[in-house]
């Protein structure tokens, strides 16, 4: 065991001092942060130059409405606060600045005659010339809610792309031609307004009943306990597992074709050296979660968040964790061991990459009901077992102390497995040369003497 | 190196007793027994494909025979000993990102050598082959030459009772081989039994007290030079001659012809018969009666392997 030890510290060491190491735990922050600082230097960069447009109004009744809260868009955006405060813990707050949108500039257009082509074409001129930055045609009857022709509103650009104005003028007019119909129709708009106010769903937890017989009203639903917590725990586990176990194939395939395996062989025995370069991937793998994990308990503690995160999840997070890279990893090392060049590695990682994409594929219908058959089935099935029991654990009240033992059990058993099988390929792999074996000869290597 | 019994004195090396070791339907190893004495430098020679490499795998368990006993330093069937053995394989293989020191301490933590003991071990090895200001260089900053020295002293650095060396000299020039040469022959003054396999016969007569010759995973050598020279007979010739070897190819009972510039080697099995023919057809400036040189019992036992494999005819310019 004293060999083991000296592999798996001399692999975990060996990990931790390389570049690679250092740039892919900042990969992830990183990019993050880079993410969120592009958008924000795009925000200030916003072309805010303000936007004229021409209405033709064939309806002859509603431009001096619209110009009216055009003027007041502008008169809101001049005296309106530039920034909001999110408030943090008790007296401190974080001020985000509001994205700057372009004022917008009205003027009326008048149809001489009724060559509405010609306006068209004239005000077309007027925008290919910079003059306007689009124009609108509001139809001659778009106020009779019985009328099927002129009913439509037109909006003409040749910047397809900007949404802010385009969306502004079909909700400012279709609130303007409804508080008009009403009123035509002799219907209080403001009565409507209230009769038809949307219901509100809150989301609530059980209530419960404690030991003294007291009852617990149930409690708002948390989103961040319920969705983000759940889903971004097990995608971190996901994460950190396949950063982590991939590598062990690149590795021993590495020292096998610099023949520095034959080396070791020398020294420690081939299950010596697989179990040592396990478990020092294992050390990189939870050094990599600790790094991780603790600043995002910093970040929601900073955030008063740190609640909706129960602290046991921690300790599944590294238990599944552990479990999932000595299981994928025992596996990774054995094709490593057997294969002689990557492309050969490739082919033969392909079912395997199959098999460990399946919590990624299924997390969804057991993030949606994780008490199904299905989900408590697919939980159960080892190679997902790691990803998708962390999954409904997070997700409250979670699976039931059967099904989480049975877990366990499982996957520590086909994880035994898949370390003992690991074992005789790469027993067998490490040294040999020529073709890569193909499967069936893979399995024949298992159940040799 | 810990202090050996005397009953450990005793004892052979290393002893194979009827090892067979099949990959396949190919037998790599035949019924191989083989006993090497402590103290003692023993070759293996061989062709390519002979069974040498396998052999030494399973001195060194890392292959296990599918038959017959291994024994290694009094352990018998184990890695017990393998703390005790140093190895450096045909193919070399080191680190390439990591610094030389960081390699040779790996190596001999693997031993089982503290690091206090390693760290001097290895300064002292360094400087011994000069390369004390590499020992912070990544190793894939050394040159061939160097990175071989340093896998010696990856091999060597735990002080090992028992030294298997593959190939340990090729692809190095007459001064480092020399440096390494000397390097093993100090360590078997200190009682390092060294094991090693070569293609060079002249290095295996030089170095050796012992020559064992695996052919296609049979022994078919095994005793000191001058008991195998012994068993061939006195049947080589050598001859200083006008027409030279494409004169000598041409006479009754000459075989192997081996061009040595002034002089040709050759086999033939009444040495006054040949002289005999010769004197009537050229002038003979040397005739000598001589042992067969190791180089050509080997070409005598593997030649119907060379010809299969289209090598240079011996019979044309030496090897």
């Amino acid at each position: 065991m004293k060999k083991v030890w000296r592999v798996a510290a001399t692999e975990y060491l060996n990990a931790v001092r390389s570049k690679a190491f250092i740039i892919g735990v900042l990969a992830v922050p990183l990019i993050m942060a880079i993410s969120i600082g592009a958008q924000f230097y795009a925000q200030k960069k916003t072309d805010v130059t303000p936007r004229r447009f021409a209405v033709l109004d064939r309806s002859g009744q509603l431009y001096p409405a619209l110009a009216a809260k055009v003027q007041a868009r502008t008169d809101g955006l001049r005296a309106g606060a530039k920034s909001v405060s999110v408030p943090l813990k008790e007296g401190q707050s974080l001020k985000v600045d509001l994205p700057p949108q372009a004022e917008f500039v009205v003027e009326e257009f008048q149809l001489r005659g009724d060559d509405l082509k010609a306006a068209e074409l004239q005000l077309s001129g007027r925008v290919r010339r910079k003059e306007l930055f689009a124009f609108v045609i509001i139809g001659p009857n778009v106020l009779d809610p019985r009328a099927t022709n002129g009913t439509e509103v037109l909006y003409h650009t040749q910047t397809p792309t900007y949404q802010d104005l385009p969306a502004w003028v079909e909700n400012t007019l279709s609130g303007e031609i409804r508080e008009r119909r009403f009123t035509a129709a002799g219907v209080d708009s403001k009565q409507v307004r209230e009769l038809s106010r949307p219901v509100t769903l809150q989301r609530l937890g059980l209530a419960e009943q404690k030991a003294t017989g007291e009852v617990v009203q149930a409690k708002r639903e948390n989103r961040i306990a319920t969705l983000v917590v759940p889903v971004g725990g097990m995608v971190l586990l996901y994460l950190v597992v396949m950063t982590s176990a991939p590598a062990l194939l690149n590795t021993v395939l590495e020292e096998k074709m610099q023949k520095i395996s034959e080396v070791l062989l020398a020294s420690v025995a081939p299950f010596e050296l697989m179990l040592g370069k396990l478990l020092g991937t294992v050390l990189v793998s939870l050094t990599l979660s600790a790094l991780y994990l603790g600043s995002l308990t910093w970040v929601l503690w900073r955030f008063e968040q740190l609640g909706n995160v129960p602290g046991q999840l921690f300790a599944w997070f590294f238990l599944f964790q552990v479990l999932a890279l000595l299981m994928y990893g025992s596996v990774f090392l054995a094709i490593g061991a057997a294969c002689n060049e990557i492309r050969d590695a490739q082919s033969l990682m392909f079912p395997v990459m199959m098999v460990v994409m399946v919590p990624y594929l299924m997390f969804i219908p057991v993030m949606e009901s994780p008490t199904s058959p299905f989900s408590r089935g697919i939980s159960l099935f080892p190679p997902a077992t790691p990803m998708l029991m962390f999954l409904r654990l997070a997700i409250p009240p979670g699976p039931t102390w059967w099904e989480i033992v049975v877990g366990v059990v499982l996957t520590t058993a086909f994880m035994l497995g898949c370390v003992w099988a690991s074992a005789k390929i790469f027993r067998i792999g490490i040294l040999s040369q020529g073709q890569a074996p193909n499967l069936t000869k893979l399995v024949k290597w298992v159940f040799s003497k | 190196m810990p202090p050996l019994l005397s009953a450990d004195l005793k004892r052979p090396a290393v002893r194979l007793a009827n090892v067979t070791k099949t990959f396949g339907q190919h037998t790599a190893v035949r019924d191989l027994s083989l006993e090497v004495p402590r103290g003692c430098t023993y070759g293996f020679i061989g062709p390519n494909g002979s069974g040498k490499t396998t052999t030494i795998r399973t001195i060194l368990h890392i292959f296990h025979p599918d038959s017959g006993e291994v024994e290694v330093l009094g352990e018998r069937s184990t890695r017990a000993a393998s703390d005790r053995i140093g190895y450096l394989p045909e193919e070399r293989g080191l680190y390439k990102k990591m610094t030389v020191r960081r390699v040779l301490a790996y190596y001999a933590a693997l031993k089982g050598m503290n690091r206090a003991d390693a760290a001097k071990a290895i300064t002292e090895w360094l400087a011994k082959m000069g390369l004390s200001e590499w020992a912070d260089k990544k190793v894939e900053a050394l040159s061939k030459g160097m990175a071989q020295k340093i896998q010696f002293i990856a091999a060597v650095i735990a002080r090992p009772e028992l030294l298997i060396l593959d190939e340990p000299f090729s692809g190095l020039d007459p001064v480092n081989l020399e440096v390494l040469r000397a390097a093993i022959l100090e360590l078997r003054a200190t009682g390092t039994t060294i094991v090693f396999s070569t293609h060079d016969m002249a290095m295996a007569e030089i170095m050796c007290d012992f020559i064992f010759m695996i052919y296609r995973g049979n022994k078919v050598l095994d005793g000191t030079l001058a008991d195998i020279q012994r068993q061939f007979g006195e049947d080589t010739v050598r001859v200083g001659c006008g027409g030279g070897a494409e004169l000598l190819r041409g006479l009754p009972g000459v075989e192997l012809v081996r061009d040595l510039g002034q002089l040709q080697e050759l086999r033939h099995p009444d040495a006054q018969a040949l002289l005999r023919d010769l004197a009537p057809r050229t002038t003979v400036r040397h005739f000598e009666v001589c042992k067969p040189s190791l180089h050509d019992i080997f070409i005598r036992i593997a030649k119907p392997d060379l010809q299969e494999m289209q090598l240079p005819k011996t019979t044309g310019g030496g090897a």
